[in-house]
């Protein structure tokens, strides 16, 4: 098999694209469930509900701090793979994991006492806000278990296969740590 | 390596297990593509039952052929059916899957196991919705299921959960598909194919597909918030409790006008392929068209409050939709002008398939007149939920979206087959077609404007309507009688239409210059492109064949294609394809499951299916080829 008839030029590969058009899905999704949190927002005089207190939004938006920080090990990750060096991504990896899934837990743990305080059948605030955080959840959740994946992967060897993958996780990484840094700023809306 | 042993390698490297294990299991986009092709026509058929059914009840006044209950099911079916389980899937799924990768050059779609399994997913969401019948469950809130009506306090069965999950489902399903078709026209497209010379079909293909990834999302939330209201309790529709019914239909138009311009774009793709073949001349305004098609998709979401134009929304937001509404026609005459003038300033010749392009410049026009009529705002509000808009929108979608298809059924037969389709039983189906269509759904405009509201069951005698329905139902039977002979053209000339060989029409795409039906492999050398009409640059041709001698891009070291660079289509690297696989049609069949046991409301039983769906797909990529 010979190539030699045509230059050769480097560029991103099928994996990447396909990633970022899934994450164009999926940001869509998102900004869908946003446009109905303000088109609600607009046809309520009070929003959230004068009877409800604001949610919190100290913790929130430290977490969603040392989320967006998980981006920069995820981004080194990548490099050090694409050098092959293994055991560098390897370990980066495995930071941004411990990061993301500390940041999981504690928002998990936060999303049942939030249930209880604004219980999802009371109000269409209530409703729709935790509809878009739960949603935020599991996007995260997604990438949690695609960094395992490639945590497993990438312990024993490195491949073009491999690369691609990670590739495409650290690029939807950082989509992930974008829309949550969007959800946040809804959070943090009813204060402004 | 001879040129013969260098072919005979690619056969046995593309070639995939026979029987049914191989169907079940493959990765052939073009097998893919002709699951999706008779998947679609079972559930076209039952579409058609279904109107047949409401046209035999509606043939009369007082009629009681079925019940209203029966009716109001068969009538959500119908709608859903034909635009989720029928268009969508035949053009992005069946020409789609089978045509592009032939008309770009490629060995097959960027990522052939998502392939399958979005083909698979979406008859598990066939499956799903249409065993609604079995439990006598099937949806009936209209195809757009509006709130209040679909709410649990007026629905109480699982009718409407079937709708919401069934099209959540069916979502996931048309969202992979379309995400494989961006990226294999992004980035498999043969050397020299810059985007100047990509086939319009492949740009039409393309919009959709653009369209279907940004439009879709908005009607998944809104059947996931529906679900989370009927399930759950939550509050999104209902005012008491800071809702608002109006919400449902803001989400479903922002999905539902765009999944027009979804459904009617690769008809205009099927035309803009079928037109230079037969007018026997290049596009006219080429770089026009593409434009004008991606311009529709554009603007198609920017539109959606025209179906809202009663609701009571503002007057400045009425305006505001009304004047968009009306940009549409820019790019909609750009196209209907370069057709048109192809035909005019070519040699037509006039084979059935350029007459069902002909059938449906006409059904476009005419259901476009209609459609602008629609943008003045006294008309609609006067107008909305009668026969009129039934009117309006089975010309588009049947007359506009559904005849080039059947055109392009024709057109691509001998290439799929190998063997020529009846020409004289073809044209004979065409104006069957062309007659029942026009006797349906014409004096459905007559009826509307004399106040026949939409969905009603029955009517009462004297109000002037019987003999337009009676007229209409006669031409539903002689449409059906058109398809009819379609169906038989096909299945006889299948087996004993004569050889077609590689190019029986001199189209000018790629898909032309191979053997019909096209090997396993499609291209025995990857081709390079030098103009939009490849199939007629002889030169070029010429050097496929020289380079299939020296042993260049013929690529025969495993499952391999290449990959290009996205603008100017320069060779990028060497893919290697998956190959055949069982996991597609495994995770389906679990995610089946799955969105059964929700509709059933056991949520942790669909978690661990959906959780073995996602062992499964470790599975998948654990054996992984060499690139990606």
């Amino acid at each position: 098999m010979t190539t030699a008839a045509l230059p050769v030029r480097p560029a991103r590969p099928n994996g990447w694209w396909g990633m970022a058009v899934f994450v164009a899905s999926e940001a869509t999704l998102f900004g869908t469930l946003i446009g109905t949190y303000a088109y609600l927002g607009l046809h309520n005089a009070h929003w959230p509900p004068q009877h409800l207190a604001k949610p919190p939004v100290l913790t929130p938006t430290l977490l969603t701090a040392a989320l967006l920080l998980t981006s920069i090990p995820m981004q080194l990750a990548w490099r050090a793979a694409r050098e092959w060096r293994r055991a560098s991504a390897w370990r980066l990896l495995a930071l941004a994991f411990a990061v993301e899934l500390g940041y999981l837990i504690w928002q998990l743990h936060d999303f049942v006492d939030l249930v209880h305080v604004y219980p999802p059948r009371g109000s269409a605030w209530s409703s729709v806000y935790l509809t878009l955080l739960g949603t935020d959840h599991a996007h995260v959740l997604a990438g949690l278990v695609l960094n395992a994946w490639f945590l497993v992967r990438i312990s024993s060897r490195l491949t073009n296969y491999r690369l691609v993958g990670l590739r495409a996780t650290t690029f939807y990484w950082h989509a992930v740590n974008t829309i949550t840094a969007v959800v946040l700023a809804v959070q943090v809306s009813p204060y402004l | 390596m001879a040129v013969v042993e260098r072919v005979e390698r690619l056969e046995e490297i593309w070639l995939e297990r026979p029987g049914v294990l191989g169907w079940l299991t493959t990765v052939d986009h073009k097998r893919i593509g002709l699951l999706y092709f008779w998947t679609t026509l079972v559930f076209f058929a039952a579409g058609g039952v279904e109107a047949l059914l409401m046209r035999t009840q509606l043939a009369q006044s007082d009629e009681r052929l079925v019940s209203p209950e029966t009716y109001d099911q068969l009538m959500t079916m119908h709608g859903v059916t034909m635009i989720f389980f029928f268009i969508v899937p035949i053009t992005t799924g069946a020409f789609g899957n089978y045509l592009v990768p032939l008309m770009i050059g490629a060995r097959d779609m960027a990522f052939p196991r998502l392939n399958a399994l979005g083909f698979w997913l979406f008859l598990g969401a066939g499956v799903f919705i249409y065993s609604s019948f079995l439990v006598h469950e099937a949806p009936n809130a209209g195809w757009f299921d509006y709130v209040p009506l679909s709410l649990r306090q007026y629905d109480r069965g699982h009718n409407v959960d079937f709708y919401a999950l069934g099209l959540i489902f069916n979502g996931i399903a048309t969202t992979i598909g379309a995400l494989n078709l961006i990226v294999t026209i992004f980035k498999l497209r043969a050397p020299g194919m810059s985007w100047n010379r990509m086939p319009l079909f492949c740009f039409a293909l393309l919009a959709t597909a653009l369209s279907l990834i940004f439009a879709l999302p908005a009607l998944t939330a809104d059947c996931i918030l529906l679900e989370l209201q009927r399930k759950l309790g939550f509050h999104f529709f209902d005012v008491a409790h800071g809702g608002d019914p109006l919400l449902w239909q803001h989400l479903f138009w922002i999905f539902g006008h765009p999944e027009v311009y979804i459904i009617v774009l690769p008809a205009f793709g099927i035309a803009t392929s079928i037109i230079p073949t037969f007018a026997r001349r290049r596009m006219i305004a080429f770089p026009l068209v593409a434009m004008a098609e991606l311009l529709v998709a554009f603007i198609g979401f920017g539109v959606w409050a025209h179906h809202m134009f009663s609701t009571g929304i503002s007057t400045a937001t009425l305006v505001f939709f009304a004047a968009a509404s009306m940009m549409v026609v820019v790019p909609s005459t750009i196209q209907i002008y370069a057709w048109v003038l192809t035909v005019n300033l070519g040699t037509p010749v006039f084979r059935a398939p350029l007459m069902f392009i002909g059938g449906f410049i006409t059904f476009f026009v005419l259901g476009g007149l209609s459609g602008i009529m629609f943008a003045a705002i006294p008309f609609d509000q006067a107008t909305t939920d009668t026969y009129f808009v039934v009117a309006h929108f089975h010309f588009v979608i049947f007359g506009a979206a559904v005849f080039p298809l059947l055109g392009g059924i024709y057109y691509w037969f001998p290439k799929v087959t190998g063997r020529m389709y009846h020409e004289g039983l073809a044209q004979l189906s065409f104006w069957l077609t062309f007659a029942g269509t026009a006797l349906t759904f014409f004096p459905m405009h007559i009826v509307g404007l004399l106040g026949m509201t939409r969905r009603v069951y029955t009517y009462d005698h004297g109000l002037g309507w019987d003999a337009y329905n009676l007229v209409e139902t006669i031409g539903g039977y002689v449409l059906a009688a058109g398809l009819l002979a379609i169906a038989l053209n096909i299945a006889w000339s299948a087996r004993r239409g004569p050889y077609a060989g590689r190019d029986p029409f001199h189209g000018g795409t790629l898909e032309w210059t191979i053997p019909s039906p096209p090997p396993h492999y499609n291209f025995a050398v990857v081709p390079t492109v030098r103009s939009a009409s490849p199939n007629w640059d002889e030169e070029a041709r010429q050097e496929d064949l020289e380079r299939l001698e020296r042993d260049e891009l013929v690529l025969a070291g495993g499952h391999e294609t290449p990959t290009t660079t996205v603008n100017d289509a320069e060779l990028s690297q060497i893919a290697e394809m998956p190959p055949e696989s069982p996991w597609p049609i495994a995770l389906a069949v679990s995610v089946t499951i799955a969105f059964a046991l929700l509709l059933t409301s056991h949520y942790a039983s669909a978690g661990g299916f959906l959780a073995l769906a996602l062992l499964m797909l470790a599975g998948w990529h654990a054996a992984e080829p060499e690139e990606a």
